[in-house]
């Protein structure tokens, strides 16, 4: 609790003191974005309500991933800002965005945990870090988040002794070992055998009451974000596609949605990869066909 | 073709000047990490250092045994076989020793510095760390890098000695030259500033050679192919500014 | 914690082995003909000619090295070289009318100041200059003078 009381000061201290927290915690506004000639996002904006599940989801290879480094400024718009609390991070310090940073819990697509250290170590190494706590309470906190994933018992595994799912577990513990206030996970479900998707599926919606965080989940899994999320944006061609609650996509009338939400194989997003036409290329000559 | 010539150098300037930057911060960077991180270093110390010693020293016997045997048996020729000593102390000393221990250095611990950082950043890891508002350059890239820089000098020094004793044990033990020649031959022969030469030859070649592993992983492009590239890199790049160096370094020292 | 420890005791013996390399390189392999710079007194010598001299020569006494040549240069008004060298100071007993001459260690070896001593009361001390000197015999000179015919001198002067 004493670190809860740490997260208030700091998010005064980012709000200019005018105690009232806005209930968008973060902002996107107006975000272009391009990797080398590829335009990523064109005039993106979307909002993170406070308390809530929101859910990114999209097609492959749309950004989403892009997205969260965007809100946690691993990279810059070209054009635009992200605001969290109502702040630019773009015109934050070094010391200043690490000290945002804190705030930010990430959970990454492999987990990430660090291979040259045992599973209790992963999850103590923000805290160590960034705190002088006792050794003794340190031991504390970490059996804490370990048990609220329900891996007590593998603190003295090493990560490579790991299977993919507990692997994201003990990554998610120590997202959480610093009190986060928002937590990001990025393609939680993807490559999990049922039982160690169900698991985390669960602990995303339990972290996000227990805690009273703001959890941004980004996915192209649909049936098991609209377990969670309260709600979703897609995303789809550089900019939102649509937004509402899970049930509200479900219904929805755009065609593109439709075919995301329902995993329809041909649709606007077509099931070919942009090529010349197939009969002039098979029979065409060689000179414009490679 | 002209433009092909002016887009290389160019990329070529760009990427230098980067490089110089990075090494400009890991030395901006290294006061705080002896500090506050010493047990990170040592680490890499033993990573880099301790872990290369068997490679070194075999390496080192054999080639003080072969430099022995090339200087007894031309030397013989001329009734000179007494200067053994000399030829294997001067080209262990001043040259092969520091050249060898680096190439050496680069192929066992550059190459293992310059895959884990990739896999780390292919993994996400420095990714994470820096969402932990921990600085990877800090935590990973400085103790790495002095790690490498602490142990090579180190490492010349064993290969060095060891190579003497392979000389050693070639021109005395198997050929009969008479040990006090020898020894004091070699002594009489070489001075305090050609050791001096041999050192400062393995402080630059454990900068580049450091730079170089820590540069290109940290570079690399975040695949296995890329990691895979990152680590060939190393070993080529850090060979040729090896071999650069080591001819600027005598060419201004003579 | 076993993992600690051997890297521990790994990283120890690495760096006891380093430097222990580092003290034999520095201590073993290298003469004791470097002469601590407080501990000497330099010395001037003219020549005519110095042959191969290099900086770094022996100065020699009696076969016993007591010293190193520091520095050569040309006098362009005299049109000699001018060789400085120092001498250990523990050697303070030189006269000062000895004799230096420019000799070759062995047939083809490296050339060499042997100084033979003087007769005189006083002493060589920190700036004094050896005024009997003999140059270096250059092996082509005397060959040359030995096709032409004629004995060769004992010094090309």
């Amino acid at each position: 609790m004493l670190c809860y009381a740490r997260f208030r000061d700091r998010l005064g201290s980012l709000t200019n003191g005018s105690g009232k927290l806005p209930d968008k915690i973060i902002e996107v506004r107006d975000v272009d974005f391009s990797r080398g000639n590829r335009t990523i996002f064109r005039n993106l904006n979307l909002t993170i309500e406070r308390g809530q599940v929101t859910a990114i989801m999209g097609p492959s290879g749309t950004g989403k991933t892009t997205l969260l480094q965007l809100i946690t400024r691993q990279l810059r718009p070209d054009r635009g800002q992200v605001l969290v609390d109502g702040v630019d991070i773009a015109t934050l310090s070094q010391a200043q965005l690490y000290q945002l940073r804190q705030r930010f819990g990430v959970l990454f697509q492999n987990g990430a945990l660090l291979t040259d250290m045992s599973v209790f170590e992963n999850v103590a190494f923000p805290i160590r870090e960034h705190t002088r706590l006792p050794d003794s309470l340190i031991r504390h906190v970490v059996l804490t988040k370990l048990h609220a994933v329900g891996l007590r018992g593998a603190a003295d595994l090493m990560p490579s002794q790991l299977s993919g799912g507990m692997a994201r577990r003990v990554a998610l513990a120590r997202a959480i070992a610093m009190d986060p206030d928002i937590l990001l996970y990025d393609e939680p479900f993807v490559g999990l055998d049922p039982i160690s998707m169900g698991v985390i599926v669960k602990l995303v919606g339990q972290l996000n009451d227990a805690l009273d965080i703001t959890s941004i989940v980004v996915s192209h899994d649909v049936h098991d974000v609209a377990a969670v999320a309260d709600f979703s944006y897609v995303i789809a061609d550089g900019d939102v596609a649509a937004s509402g609650t899970p049930e509200e996509l479900r219904n929805t009338s755009s065609e593109l949605v439709k075919q995301f939400m329902h995993g329809l194989p041909d649709g606007p997003v077509g099931f070919h990869y942009d090529a010349p036409d197939y009969a002039e290329q098979l029979l065409g000559t060689r000179s414009d066909s490679r | 073709m002209f433009r092909d010539i002016y887009v290389t150098f160019h990329g070529f300037l760009q990427n230098f000047g980067a490089m110089c930057l990075f090494l400009a911060r890991l030395v901006q960077y290294t006061p705080s990490v002896l500090i506050k991180r010493y047990s990170l270093v040592t680490y890499q110390v033993y990573n880099a250092g301790a872990l290369s010693i068997v490679i070194i020293m075999v390496s080192g016997l054999f080639v003080g045994g072969v430099l022995g045997l090339q200087a007894y048996s031309n030397l013989e020729r001329f009734n000179a076989e007494d200067t053994t000593g000399i030829f294997a102390g001067f080209a262990l000393i001043k040259e092969i020793g520091p050249v060898i221990t680096a190439l050496l250095f680069a192929g066992r611990a550059g190459t293992s510095l310059a895959s884990e950082i990739g896999l780390m950043k292919a993994t996400d890891q420095l990714s994470a760390m820096e969402m932990m508002a921990v600085d990877p350059l800090r935590y990973v890239a400085v103790p790495r890098f002095l790690g490498g820089v602490i142990s090579m000098p180190l490492l010349t020094a064993v290969f060095t000695t060891v190579g003497l004793l392979g000389a050693h044990l070639v021109a005395v033990e198997l050929l009969g030259v008479d040990v006090g020649a020898y020894w004091q031959q070699l002594q009489s022969a070489l001075d305090m500033e050609d050791v001096y030469e041999g050192i400062i030859k393995s402080v630059v070649f454990g900068i580049i050679a450091s730079l170089m592993a820590v540069w290109e992983g940290y570079n690399s492009v975040p695949t296995a192919e890329g990691v895979g590239r990152a680590t060939t890199r190393t070993v080529v790049i850090t060979a040729i500014a090896v071999l650069v160096f080591d001819f600027m370094i005598t060419a201004w020292i003579l | 914690m076993q993992q600690t420890r051997t890297m521990e005791v790994g990283t120890g013996l690495f760096a006891l082995l380093g430097i222990g390399a580092l003290f034999f390189l520095t201590t073993q392999t290298t003469g004791n003909n470097d002469f601590d710079a407080d501990a000497t007194y330099l010395v001037e010598a003219r020549f005519d000619n110095i042959g191969s001299l290099k900086k770094r020569a022996p100065v020699s006494m009696s076969g016993v090295t007591i010293g190193r040549v520091t520095d050569i240069r040309f006098d362009s008004e005299s049109l000699e070289a001018v060789v400085s060298f120092v001498v250990d100071s523990q050697y303070d007993q030189i006269p000062d009318d000895s004799d230096a001459s420019i000799l070759t260690a062995g047939l083809l070896g490296s050339q060499y100041i042997g100084l033979t001593a003087g007769g005189s009361e006083f002493y060589l001390e920190d700036g004094s200059e050896i005024l009997f000197t003999q140059s270096a015999i250059v092996l082509e000179n005397i060959i040359g003078k030995f096709l032409i015919g004629g004995p060769p001198e004992d010094e090309e002067e």
